[in-house]
This record gives C-alpha cells, structure tokens and sequence, in this order.
C-alpha cells in the first residue's frame, strides 16, 4: 500500500544494504522512473510465499512445451549426423531415402567438400508423418566421408597443457621477478594441478523446435532461451525465402531447461524451418538425447595450475595461477573464472589458454567457467590453510573485504555448525563413527558480477494492460525457462496495483510482445523486473486519472490504500474503478531504463555455501549428508522459486561434484556415455537434507534492486564439496568429479585405512 | 482386422526384456515390469506395418493406428495428443514418460503400443477433471516441486504410485520409488515434500 508519488528524476537517496549492514546513499535516477524501493519500502507480497503461477499448469501435465505442440497432418524430422570426428564429407546420395514411404523432403544440411568437425555434426535432414518412417529414410542415406586424424581430449592435443603421473602440470613457469619475490617473501606456499571434466547441459526437453509457414510468414515453438535472439537467426538464415524477422513469430511459452545451451536455434531450428518451408506442412524437429548430449553444447574441461603464498598473518600475498579449457573443434568458451575477491593486495598473475578438440563447442552453461575456476582455487585455499595452520573459513574471513559474505561467514558458521562439524583429524573417523566412514565438512564463496541491464542499443521493456473486467495481464516477450520470471512479473504488478497476484496474468514467450533479454548470466529477472514495475505503475497512473475524474478530486491527490484508490472520504475499490476503464484496456509500457549511477553496495551477487560429507572408505564413495546456501538474492520477489532455484543450484552442484563426466572413445571420437543409463546424474537416493537462506539485499541499481539467481548459487557447491572432502580423508582430490576411484587412490595416498 | 484378447508379444519383446532387465534393481516401475512380464500369453502376431488398434486410456477406448514397433510413448503423445508424459531419453533411463499400466507405474517409453491392448492405461491427463486436480498435483505446486517442470507428469506418476503402494512411505521409500526419474533443475526435496503432504492428506 502506498501513495501514488510523482517520479522523482535525479538524485535521490536510497536505504541500501541488507540486515545489519543498511547505509544511506545517492543514486542517480532516470528521468520517467518509478520511484524506486529501498529498505524503508513495505511490501504487501514481494518476497511472500505466492506459489508459481504455472505450477498447476506443469504438474498437471497440461503445460504444452515445443516438443509437445502439434498439428493435423504434421511431420516429423529428423537428423543424419556424421559417424567421423573430423575430415570432410565426400559423398551424399539422397535419392533413395526420398522414395521411401511417406517421406516429404529429404535435404542435405552440409555441402560436399565441407568440413565435418566432431561426431554428430550435421549432414542432412529428413521429413516424414512418422518418426519410425524418418528413420528409416535416414538409414538410406548414403553419405561418404575423407576422414583425418582426429583428437577428442585436450590433454592430448599437440597444444595442450602437460602434465605428468600424478596430474601436476610440469611446464616451468613464466618467469616474473615480481613473483618470485612476494612468493620469497611469504610464508606459505603452495603449488597444484587441479582439473574438471566435461559436463553436459542434460536439458530434459532437448533441443528443437516446430515449424509452421502461414504462407510467407514463418510460426516457430522453440526450445529456447532467447526468443527475439532465434528469431532473428532464423530469419536470416532463411533470407533465401525473402524471410525478415518481421514475418517471423516465436513462442516458447515453456521451456524444459536451457542452462546455457539454448541460446542459438542450431541447425536443428533451422533444418526444421527448411523442411516445413519444402513440405509447406507443420513439421516438428527434436533432437534425441544422445543428439542432445553430442550436439548441444557443454561446460568444456579445464585444467588449473596454482601457485600462491601467505604471510604470517594469513593474507594472500602472491597469487600466480595459469589455466586451461578444453574445448570443442572451434576452441573457444573454455574462459576459467577466478574467485579475485581474496586477492586485494597479492602480487597476482594469471593467463590463460582454451585448447581445441575434434568436438561439439562448448556453450555457456550456468556460471560459465565459475563452477571449475572456484573448485580449484577454493580447494587450493583450504590446502594452503591446512599448510599454515588455520581454519579455512578464517582465511577466507581475513582476505574477503565484501560485507555481504562477512555476514555469510557468519551466519553461515553458525547455522550449519562449523566448528562442532570439522573434523579436527583429517583422515580419521569423527567421534561415534563407524572406523569405515570418514566425516568433514567444507564451505566455499561464490560471486557474480553482473545485475542485468536495460538492453544495450535497445531497451528492455515490459506491458501492463488493465481491463474493465478488473483483469490484469503483465507481458513480455523474452521466456521463462523454468526459473520462475512470470511469478516474478505478476508478483510485482500485484504489489504496484496493491491487488492480489491470483488477478495478475504473466504471459511470456512470445516475440509479438515487448522486448526482453536471453535467458543468460542471471540477467533476465534484473533486466525485466524494473520495466515491468513501471509498466504497472503507469498503468496504475492512468487509472488513477480515471478515478480521480469520477470522484471529483484532482489527480495529485488520489491515493491508493488497502487495495482503494481514492482521497478525502470518498473511496473507489479496484474493481469499481476498472470498470471505469471501457472496452480497449488502459496499456502501458514500461521501458528498463540504464542501472542507476551511484555507489552500490556490490557490483554483483555474492554467495556461500556449506557442506558435509561422508566417505566410504571401502568403496570410496562419497556421499553429501547436509548443505546450507546463503544467498545474496538482491531483492527477494518470489521467494519460492527462488528457493527453489538456490536449492536446484546445489544440486547441481552435487552432481558437478561427484558424478559428471562425458566419456570419449578416444579412437572413434564418439561420447561413450550419451544417455542417462551411463551419464550419471545426481538422482532422488544421493539427495541430502539443505537449506537455503536468501538474503535481501537492496542494491539500488534499479527501482527494484532485484537480482537473477541463474549463476550465483551454481558457483561454490562444487567447491564446498571437494573441501568437505578433504576435510574428511585428510588428501584432496583435486580433479572433478570426485568419483571412488579417485578417493580410493587418495585414501591410499593417506597411507591405508 | 481381429484384435487379440491379449497383448501376445508383451513378456517377449525387447524392450520389455530390457526394461525389466536394467529398471527392476532400482525401482519400482521396474518391478510393475517384472510383474507384467509374467502374464502367460498364447502367441499370436503382429505382421510388420501399421495396424489399427484400440487402448483403453483413462478409462476410455480409443481407436489409434500404430506400427508394431511404436511405443506406447510415441502412441500417446504423437497419435493421441497425450502430451504430459514426457519423451526426455527414450530408455527407460529418466521416469518423465512414466503412466500407469494396470495400476503400475511404467516407462511408456519401453512398452510397445500394441503390448498394451487389453490393459487399463492411465496417464497424467487423468489427474485433472474440470477445473479440478488431484491433491498430489496440487501439492507439486504448492511446494513448488519443480522449475522447468518438463521432468514433473513423470514425477507426479511415479509419486502416485508411490503413495497408492504405501499409503504413507517414509522419506527413504519415496527416494527410493524415485529413484527411476531425473530432474535436471534439481526439485527432488521439494517433490519429496509434495508426496508427504499429500500422504498427510493436505490438499490446498
């Protein structure tokens, strides 16, 4: 509830921060705001329990995502992908799978002569009213291939890092006075080979789309995370059929994961145009899942060589660190990030390097780069601490200067138990444990360093339309991939009009509404969230000019209170002043204006995450037995799904951790484990008991401070985990995942159990 | 064309030798598999090609043309427009394909079309009557037992099944009846929730 105030252009004061930690700073605000939220902002249900708008939709079964639209008389496609890792493609000979029952186009997607540069690249696509009939058309393609050499493991590549028996990389290092001297000088040190494996994005729905042609226009329902972005790939890809974005929609009402990967259409999007645009029929393209594991991207390998030291008093005072990514056949992506914030005043160096392979392209999958580059250098940090003598935790304390994650350390420690929880004899059972289990716990920082933005060249924006009726539609056009955007839209446009957000309709995913980022970098619930308050509250404006006129007061008067809008006695109720509204709607939009210029209290996301572990010393298995996040969340606005997106970052963090690894036929270039028999990932049984604690942080960079949750809680569960680990054996294992043959290699490191 | 009183192929095929063979150790579905596969059936046979059959699916018999080697998913999804279960890895690997056949949570994904002629298949639409949903789908989405929610029929399935065997299972029985379905986004706590909500009887 709340007056209606006039936009307060330029500077303004803001209440920042968070519990215990508020200051009073100045903000430049853009002209035509809202007026922006601060600490001293009641909410009726920003931050409550409001439950997802399409939860019931989901669970019911009757959400219909890509793979699920369908039409009468729609065909199936389908892919040939090439069986060579690299060389080029010499033949293709379609004609007979043309005359195969049933199949209406048959086209070839790579042309002869061309480069064929993993296992699965695409060569051609098929059309048919089964997908048992495109299989067998596929089946009769005769494709024929001049194959090379090829290499699918960046260790191996001529380019790559060396390392020896043990995994230490053994290239000397660069030479720098500088270092050498703060390493001298200091009076730890520490050298590690620490590595990670490739990880799969594994969404559930897998890439693809639907194809429609409405004569020369082009309808598409795509998997996507980045709606406007596809359509315009799509659009130029099909410049041959005088197709311009302008003449193609795209849906993608609900998508069944992206975590990185769905941020191009890929050749199946645009095969599946192609072949509807040959048949003139519906046709619906979606990969199989060994297509999905091979040809949709991935988080790339790594490899990070480490070498720091610590004063006597426990400050990083040289920090050297060189590292690896090992990619796909276009060598790119493999960027590692380093937790800098320990770093404030070392002697630091870093350089890195992405190594090509004869295989499918990384992607960016959630915190790119952050998940591997924080294992190591977390991992790194707790064994420098053992060396020295103290707690890692104090270590962290005494080298992070963030007053956000100083609170984490904090509150963290004290609700998960940290001292009562470390085992205090690496190596040995804890006290009331069986011999055979070996107990520790580990904790990890997280950081991420962007709050969304207003769109670049082109603003963001969202639409509030207010109907007679008293119904309420909240609209833009990027997607919401399951993280909860359209509970966030409709919370906040409840909050603005001070009705409840059951009267609020969210609508997402379709480009024929207002502009909105690709679901990438945590960046869509900050980069949207602003526009869509202030959609509302033009919205909410304009009604009150109509009230104010039926009420006969003046306009600067009217206020809103308890779900009324009036002044002076005289009082209208939501519902009665819509009535007011007639049959078009009062529409509004609202633009994402810049972040605000001013001092914030972080320019990012920080988090940290605890967690404890028990190791099996006879089987070596590694089993997580409790985890607590503590998240910076910005504003907190649905605190549901926001759980719930800290809660499935941990998990995720589990499964990065112990289980995930793509495994390659080193002579055949092909993925050993594409599928969910043999790629492991974390399932209902490796399930411990976790907490998240979400943290409002007002962070004045928008009229809502709000935050994308997509990355930062991904960063430091794997990091936490590998810790816990070696606080329990007492050896790290500095290579990801942390799987029984590693820990039993380790244990015997230890010297027997 | 006459249609056999009885799926004749169900027990024989491939796929439900292999289903049995590699789900049985785990889960539940595999032992509702395991349990199927003993039906003794007079063999009777398919020719290659399509057929037109009748399934009866959430109590109603519907008339579909399958070929011999379309699986009950693709029957459901592709010929029927029974879009809930899910086709995610179409091995019998995940769970979201999960329905019910015989009153037994199953991998429709590793089931024949024509191995369920005669048997009562029940899918994720039958939760829903109206503007009605069954207090297990409504518990999903009150603890937000799910993001993406692509993985959630199946879970809702394998739930049911789970909480029409145990009427009320320990947290360790529904990780354990779970264990046969994925959620990449990482919802399992809050799954958990929802089935013991609902064992508890809530239904707001």
């Amino acid at each position: 509830m709340s007056n209606v105030e006039q936009p307060r252009p330029g500077e303004v004061e803001l209440k920042v921060g968070f519990p215990g930690h508020y200051e009073t700073r100045k903000f430049q605000v853009p002209e035509g705001d809202a007026p922006p939220w601060d600490a001293n902002t009641k909410f009726t249900v920003v931050g409550s329990d409001e439950p997802r708008v399409d939860g019931v939709m989901k669970a019911s079964g009757r959400a219909k995502y890509s793979y699920d639209v369908t039409f009468k008389g729609i065909l199936y496609g389908m892919i040939l992908r090439s069986p060579v890792a690299r060389g080029k493609l010499t033949g293709l000979e379609l004609d007979e799978a043309r005359s195969m029952p049933g199949v209406a186009a048959v086209l070839a997607l790579k042309e002869l002569g061309n480069k064929v540069r993993f296992v699965g690249d695409e060569i051609a696509a098929v059309a048919a009213p089964t997908l048992d009939q495109c299989r067998d058309a596929i089946e009769k393609i005769r494709a024929t291939y001049e194959s090379e050499a090829h290499n699918v493991d960046f260790l191996s590549a001529e380019d790559g890092p060396l390392v020896d028996d043990s995994g230490e990389y053994t290239e000397p290092w660069a030479e720098d006075s500088g270092m050498e001297k703060a390493l001298a000088e200091s009076k730890v040190q520490l050298t590690g080979t620490y590595r990670t494996e490739v990880q799969t994005h594994s969404s559930l729905e897998t890439h693809g789309a639907v194809a429609k042609w409405n004569g020369a226009d082009l309808e598409l329902w795509a998997s996507t995370q980045a709606t406007f972005g596809v359509r315009g790939e799509i659009a130029q890809a099909m410049q041959a059929a005088k197709v311009k974005c302008d003449s193609v929609t795209l849906h993608a009402e609900f998508v069944g994961g992206g975590f990185g990967s769905k941020f191009s259409g890929g050749a199946e999007t645009r095969a599946v145009a192609l072949l509807a645009h040959a048949t003139q029929t519906p046709v619906k393209l979606m990969l199989d899942r060994f297509e999905e594991h091979t040809c949709t991207g991935n988080r790339p390998a790594s490899l990070m060589h480490i070498r720091a030291g610590l004063s006597a008093d426990g400050i990083l005072t040289a920090w050297d660190w060189r590292s690896f990514g090992g990619c796909g056949h276009n060598g790119g992506g493999g960027g590692v990030a380093m937790p800098n914030h320990f770093l404030n005043t070392a002697k630091k160096r870093t350089t890195h390097k992405d190594i090509a392979t004869d295989t499918d392209p990384a992607r960016p999958m959630r915190a790119p780069g952050h998940p591997q580059g924080f294992f190591g250098a977390e991992l790194f940090l707790d064994e420098l601490a053992a060396k020295a003598g103290i707690d890692p935790l104090e270590l962290r304390r005494k080298n992070d200067q963030q007053p956000i994650r100083q609170a984490q350390y904090t509150l963290g420690s004290e609700t998960f138990g940290w001292q009562a929880g470390r085992n205090p004899k690496p190596g040995s059972p804890m006290p009331g444990d069986d011999a055979r289990y070996l107990r520790g716990v580990g904790m990890a920082t997280a950081r991420w360093g962007t709050l969304g933005s207003h769109g670049g060249r082109t603003p963001h924006a969202a639409l509030c339309r207010i109907h007679q009726d008293g119904g309420v539609e909240t609209r833009n056009g990027a997607q919401d991939i399951g993280v909860g955007n359209k509970t966030m839209m409709a919370i906040l446009t409840a909050e603005e009009l001070g009705i409840p957000v059951a009267n609020v309709k969210a609508v997402m995913g379709h480009t024929s509404d207002p502009s909105g980022p690709a679901s990438g970098g945590s960046t869509t619930t900050p980069s949207i969230a602003p526009a869509v308050r202030l959609a509302a509250y033009q919205a909410k404006l304009e009604l009150g000019k109509l009230a104010a006129k039926h009420l006969d007061i003046s306009e600067d008067k009217i206020t809103w209170a308890g779900g009324k809008i009036g002044a002076d006695g005289k009082w209208l109720t939501f519902a009665e002043a819509c009535k007011l509204i007639g049959p078009n709607p009062i529409e509004a939009r609202g633009q994402r204006f810049p972040n605000y210029k001013g001092e914030p209290i972080e320019n990012g996301v920080c988090g940290v995450q605890f967690a404890e572990v028990l190791v099996d010393t006879w089987t070596g298995l590694v089993k997580v037995t409790r985890m607590l996040a503590l998240q910076d969340c910005g504003v907190v606005i649905a605190k549901k799904t926001a759980e719930s997106q800290v809660l499935g970052a941990m998990i995720q963090g589990i499964s990065y951790a112990l289980y995930e690894q793509r495994l390659m036929d080193k002579r055949s270039g092909r993925m050993l484990n594409g599928d969910f028999l043999r790629y492991k990932v974390i399932g209902s049984i490796d399930m411990p008991p976790m907490q998240a604690i979400l943290q409002t942080v007002f962070n004045g960079h928008s009229n809502t401070s709000a935050a994308g949750l997509g990355e930062p809680p991904s960063v430091a569960a794997p990091a936490a985990i590998a810790n816990a680990v070696f606080n329990a054996i007492g050896v790290a294992v500095r290579h990801l995942p942390i799987t029984p043959d590693k820990v039993l290699r380790a244990l015997n490191q230890r010297g027997g159990n | 064309m006459s249609l056999p009183d009885e799926p004749e192929r169900r027990g024989f095929s491939r796929r439900a030798f292999i289903k049995g063979a590699s789900v049985a150790a785990v889960t539940s579905a595999g032992v509702a598999a395991a349990n199927l596969a003993q039906a003794p059936q007079e063999p009777k046979s398919f020719a290659i090609g399509e057929h037109e059959v009748e399934l009866k699916i959430n109590g109603q018999q519907r008339k579909l043309k399958v070929e011999t080697r379309t699986t009950l998913l693709d029957a459901l999804r592709d010929r029927l427009d029974l879009t809930g279960a899910k086709k995610i890895c179409d091995r019998g690997a995940c769970g979201g394909c999960t329905v019910h056949v015989d009153g037994h949570a199953v991998n429709s994904c590793m089931m024949l079309a024509i191995d369920a002629i005669g048997s009562e298949v029940t899918t994720i639409e039958s939760l829903t009557q109206g503007e009605q949903v069954h207090p297990l789908v409504q518990n999903f989405a009150t603890c937000d037992a799910m993001q993406c929610g692509f993985c959630t029929p199946g879970m809702v399935m394998s739930s049911l099944a789970c909480l029409q065997r145990r009427g009320k299972p320990t947290r360790e029985q529904v990780q354990h009846d779970l264990s046969g379905n994925i959620c990449r986004c990482g919802t399992y706590g809050r799954i958990f929730e929802a089935v013991e909500r609902t064992a508890e009887g809530a239904t707001k």
